[in-house]
């Protein structure tokens, strides 16, 4: 069995399909305009450049950090993402093989899988650590232990976020296809006296023993729900262990306990 | 910013892939003869440039993993093949599910979707064989490294362009201290693709010429192809330690440097002050070095404001290629042979010298105790990473 020390969530973001937050997720009010995220929180420039992936991650970070109340210019930032800029990405390869044109320049270099995090620390100057991963449906649980390190290693919080675009037309079979979402917490480090809205150890093997979060279910399948999961169970004061894959993964899992003081 | 306590971890194997070779006596064999693996490429882009093709034969994977077969995971293969002996003592030592990988690559499998989207745009179809879970995502890259190895640990991929594969030595580090695991494969590779060829042509940052870095004369980059990897355990026979390493952000442009290298600069100190070490005592820099004017000069004030220009830097761009994602991981490979051998090649086709970047830069091999070496590695998204290496 793998365990990792405990950490604090301090803070909570989420950006799904017609929820724009997650208080808006948690009292159920969906718009049916918000299929696509603003980006409010990148400044003018980041946002223009900014793909579908990437202002739902700055977004969500935000709101997270907002909730942490922590300084954007100095949180350590993992971002997680199993196809990041894949759409980009496909965006490049029509130009070339399709329409025989040169490469944009400008979505050249977008296409990197750590767009989002540059665009996010250009965009709160933060000028600290920063970081991509991915690992398909682990990824969650993967940025997690990278945050649960860099805030061990530091003793200063970290925000991990974790989203995908929808799965790219015709290249995945359409009964694995999904659809986009993003989420965010923050991880700080325990210490006495301090609040926050849970405890957390992620585990493996984690059986989850709490329920997974009610979403629609396409967007169930993107590889990023495990982060859904959590942040839903940890709004909600649940304790017990979420499951960080929906069993297509290698059984990560998140054991989280309510702080009592929040 | 907040610098990681950690403690120096040993390195009890490391292998390495490039146009030099892919062994240990060809690559430094072509080190010290000056030799560059710099060619034109095998398929003409529609421009003129010099690019680092890896030529070594690469091995098959097995027939189970046939479907996971790409040129990026059979590098993999080849540098694992290398590690055979070190891994067989670590999976003695460790529980497998104690040791994890952490790898890093910018393009992951875009090279074979390039191959499969054009026959898609040709006919209509995917080839049969094409499976864009299997060959394109990191994901894939993870399986096949977990089934050759037996590796059950944490497994990641940690994609920051070219700052990729030196990230995943701290993430070890960190793993390994806070007791997640007692061993990781760490390192990265990255293969030649039309789509990087192209991209940064249209950045107007390839050279037409073999990159010549550090040189008046410097014109942009040559793109290379290849990986290192290498084997770090809690406790063991280190042949090196990794000391420090160091990990900033610019924010300041997604694709340019900061023009005075701040968060290069920031990214050195930071690695200096995790070893507890004084930049007088880092006896050789392998620089990021990529051959731009702009990239160049700005890697050279930093260098220049925490270590003035005592220290020899070399530029290993010029026999490579600039290897993208991979080039933090080979980095730290010469960074290692550095200090195994006792000599550090030639800066290849730095003379003449740009005067304004006012550093130490060989342009012959030159022979001394190389006790402490730091290593760069700069990328889009502003992402800084510097390796501090010592002597065990």
């Amino acid at each position: 069995m793998t365990a990792t020390a405990a950490v604090g969530i301090a803070g909570l973001g989420l950006w799904l399909p017609g929820f724009p937050s997650l208080a808006a997720w948690r009292a159920g009010r969906h718009d049916s305009e918000a299929q696509a995220p603003p980006g409010r929180s990148l400044d003018r420039v980041s946002r223009r450049r900014a793909s579908f992936l990437g202002r739902a991650m700055a977004d969500v970070c935000a709101e997270a950090m907002c909730d942490a109340q922590v300084d954007p210019a100095t949180v350590q930032t993992v971002i997680g993402s199993a196809i990041a800029e894949s759409a980009t990405l496909l965006g490049l390869l029509e130009q070339m093989w399709r329409r025989k044109e040169p490469v944009s320049p400008a979505a050249f270099t977008m296409s990197v899988h750590n767009a989002a995090s540059g665009l996010i620390s250009i965009s709160f100057g933060n000028r600290s650590f920063t970081t991509s991963l991915a690992a398909d449906e682990n990824t969650p649980a993967v940025a997690l232990l990278e945050g649960i390190g860099i805030v061990l290693a530091t003793g200063q919080p970290a925000v991990v976020a974790c989203g995908d675009e929808a799965a790219p037309d015709g290249l995945i079979a359409e009964e694995h296809t999904w659809g986009p979402l993003a989420g965010a917490v923050v991880l700080t480090p325990l210490q006495p006296g301090s609040r926050g809205h849970a405890r957390l150890r992620v585990r493996r093997p984690g059986r989850a023993t709490l329920a997974a979060a009610d979403v629609d279910p396409a967007v169930s399948r993107n590889p990023q729900i495990g982060l859904v999961d959590l942040i839903a169970a940890v709004a909600q004061g649940a304790s017990g262990c979420v499951g960080l894959d929906r069993g297509s993964g290698l059984g990560w899992g998140a054991e989280i306990e309510p702080c009592r003081d929040r | 910013m907040a610098t990681p306590r950690v403690r120096p971890l040993p390195v009890t194997g490391y292998s390495n892939l490039n146009a030099l070779g892919s062994s240990r006596a060809e690559i430094l064999a072509a080190l010290a003869a000056g030799r560059s693996g710099l060619g034109p490429p095998a398929e003409s882009p529609g421009f003129e440039t010099a690019v680092g093709a890896v030529t070594a034969a690469l091995p098959e994977l097995p027939a189970a993993l046939a479907p996971w077969s790409t040129r990026l995971s059979r590098m993999v293969a080849a540098l694992l093949a290398d590690l055979d002996e070190p891994l067989r003592r670590a999976r003695e030592r460790w529980p497998a599910e104690r040791i994890g990988v952490v790898l890093g690559t910018s393009t992951a499998g875009v090279n074979a979707t390039e191959n499969a989207y054009q026959a898609y745009v040709a006919h209509g179809t995917l080839p049969f064989d094409y499976d864009f879970r299997r060959q394109h995502t990191f994901g894939a890259l993870l399986y096949v490294v977990s089934n050759l190895t037996g590796a059950r640990g944490p497994m990641w991929v940690t994609s920051t362009a070219c700052t990729s594969s030196a990230k995943p030595l701290a993430s070890a580090q960190r793993l390994i201290a806070a007791d997640i695991i007692d061993a990781a494969i760490v390192g990265g590779v990255d293969t030649l693709c039309s789509l990087t060829l192209r991209g940064f042509h249209a950045l107007q940052l390839l050279s037409r010429q073999p990159c010549r870095p550090f040189s008046s004369q410097r014109a942009g980059i040559s793109l290379g192809e290849g990986g290192a990897l290498a084997l770090v355990e809690r406790e063991g026979e280190p042949i090196v330690l990794i000391e420090g390493v160091g990990e900033t952000s610019d924010a300041y442009h997604i694709s340019a440097p900061h023009p005075e290298g701040r968060g290069a600069r920031d990214a050195m100190a930071a690695a200096l002050e995790q070893a507890g070490c004084r930049p007088d005592e880092v006896d050789h820099i392998n620089a990021h070095g990529t051959g731009t004017p702009l990239n160049d000069s700005a890697e050279a004030k930093a260098i220049g404001a925490l270590f003035g220009d005592r220290v020899p830097v070399v530029s290993t761009k010029g026999y490579t290629g600039h290897t993208l994602g991979a080039a933090g991981a080979i980095a730290f490979a010469f960074s290692a042979y550095a200090i195994e051998e006792g000599w550090i090649p030639p800066s290849l086709h730095a003379d003449p010298l740009d005067p304004e970047l006012a550093l130490n830069v060989p342009s012959r091999v030159t022979r001394g105790r190389f006790r402490r070496v730091l290593s760069n590695a700069f990328a889009f998204g502003g992402s800084n990473v510097s390796v501090l290496v010592r002597a065990p």
